[in-house]
């Protein structure tokens, strides 16, 4: 998925895929730009994949 | 899409599948199993093994995180759903699976409420929104998901979210490869390797394999030319006579894993004496429940948790077909009493499940030119 929005406060990001649009828990993989394509499993990202 | 299409290239996949010819020694036949799901699916969604020698047999592995959860386990999810004021929530698939007296979703028609979720972030959403009510999260899977059902406690704990918890029925995928390896019923060559949950524990827990049981292990992505050239990397040690742990899939897995994964997960979880699994029994040290610091968000010890055990119907052969013992299509009730539609056994519930691959997309095209 590639992230489209950060809520850093928060440690979410709003990621868009095939599937539409997700809140993402980025704890995993911090730190994240937007642009940045995220392997996201249960709705969190476990791999940071570069940048789209 | 990048990441997508050059793994899908068929005048590559044909070069790979050439090459793999030339690797295997005719007359001896190979047996190579793929451990996770996610490349039974791909295997035959793709039809992976219609570009293999037929010397090369693909064996389904038991990495599907819904076809390795036993009826038991669903009973007590229902029991605890059917409880007074309580919302349950769990992943799609889960809803499907049968326990003795019928699925989740069953029990969600006869008035319980049971929800749908994408994430343990969706049930904690749904905890915020509905402080009266108590809602558990049926949490099930691999590393893979392990890690996002951790967050989420920590997550909880921190905004102080009291009338959420956790019915913890992760596992892990070690203990099942070793009983695995140390089954006769089963001659295995080499092991395709789960390539996400090897991006949470890296390639380094599988070296048990080659080091105690002499077979190589390769981790892989899951686009089609992902798995032939692991096939290929798999042959190639076999040829040379070596057995070692390679990495295919690089370009997601670090050999350490994900340290950060690893480090939540070991916070919030400790592995179980032994946990119960579809057709393989009880496995010890291959279940994770939630620590005692995280006590007060332990479904099982909020709730009445009745533990139940069920022996699996008769007619359903997922534990044969999860050890690769047998193909999904040598099952007695395969396509006939047991469909996507009406599943009997949990490997025909989820599209990881070789049973629902296997309808969905293999059974058009089995026969393969013999070498």
């Amino acid at each position: 998925m590639t992230v489209v929005a950060l809520d850093p406060s928060r440690g979410l990001a709003l990621c868009a895929g095939e599937d539409g649009r997700s809140s993402v828990e980025t704890a995993l993989v911090e730190p994240v730009v937007l642009g940045d394509r995220l392997l996201v499993h249960a709705g969190t990202a476990i791999a940071h994949l570069g940048v789209s | 899409m990048r990441y997508v299409d050059e793994f899908r290239d068929p005048e590559l996949g044909r070069a790979v599948s050439a090459e793999i010819l030339s690797l295997v020694e005719p007359g001896r036949h190979y047996k190579v199993m793929e451990v996770c799901g996610g490349h039974t699916h791909s295997i035959y969604k793709y039809g992976v093994d219609d570009l293999l020698p037929a010397n090369v047999e693909l064996v389904h592995g038991p990495g599907c995180p819904v076809c390795v959860i036993p009826m038991g386990r669903v009973d007590d999810g229902i029991a605890v759903a059917q409880q007074e004021g309580v919302i349950f929530t769990c992943f799609g698939d889960m809803m499907r699976v049968p326990g003795s007296e019928g699925s989740l979703l069953e029990a969600k028609a006869r008035g319980a409420d049971i929800r749908m979720v994408y994430s343990p972030l969706d049930a904690l959403r749904i905890a915020k929104q509905n402080p009266d009510r108590e809602v558990v999260f049926f949490a099930i899977g691999f590393e893979t998901t392990a890690p996002s059902t951790a967050l989420t406690l920590k997550r909880a704990r921190a905004e102080g979210v009291s009338n959420f918890s956790c019915m913890c029925s992760h596992v892990t995928i070690v203990p099942p490869l070793r009983a695995l390896l140390e089954s006769p019923d089963l001659r295995l060559d080499g092991f395709i390797g789960p390539g996400h949950v090897a991006t949470v524990v890296g390639a380094r827990p599988f070296e048990f394999i080659p080091a105690a049981y002499g077979k190589p292990v390769v981790v892989a992505g899951f686009e089609p030319l992902d798995i032939l050239q692991s096939v290929a990397m798999i042959l190639r040690q076999l040829r040379d006579g070596r057995c070692a742990v390679e990495n295919q899939y690089k370009r997601v897995v670090p050999y350490e894993g994900n340290l950060r994964a690893l480090e939540v997960m070991a916070e919030v979880f400790e592995l179980r004496p032994h946990f119960e699994w579809r057709g393989l029994g009880f496995i010890s040290h291959s279940g994770l429940r939630l620590s005692d610091a995280y006590a007060e968000l332990d479904t099982e010890r909020r709730f009445a948790v009745p533990g139940v055990r069920v022996a699996d119907p008769k007619a359903c052969q997922c534990g044969e077909v999860l050890k690769g013992v047998i193909k999904p299509w040598e099952c007695k009730v395969f396509g006939t009493a047991c469909t996507p539609e009406r599943p009997i056994g949990t490997c025909m519930v989820s599209s990881e499940g070789a049973c629902a691959a296997y309808y969905n997309f293999g059974r058009f095209a089995r026969e393969r030119e013999v070498v």
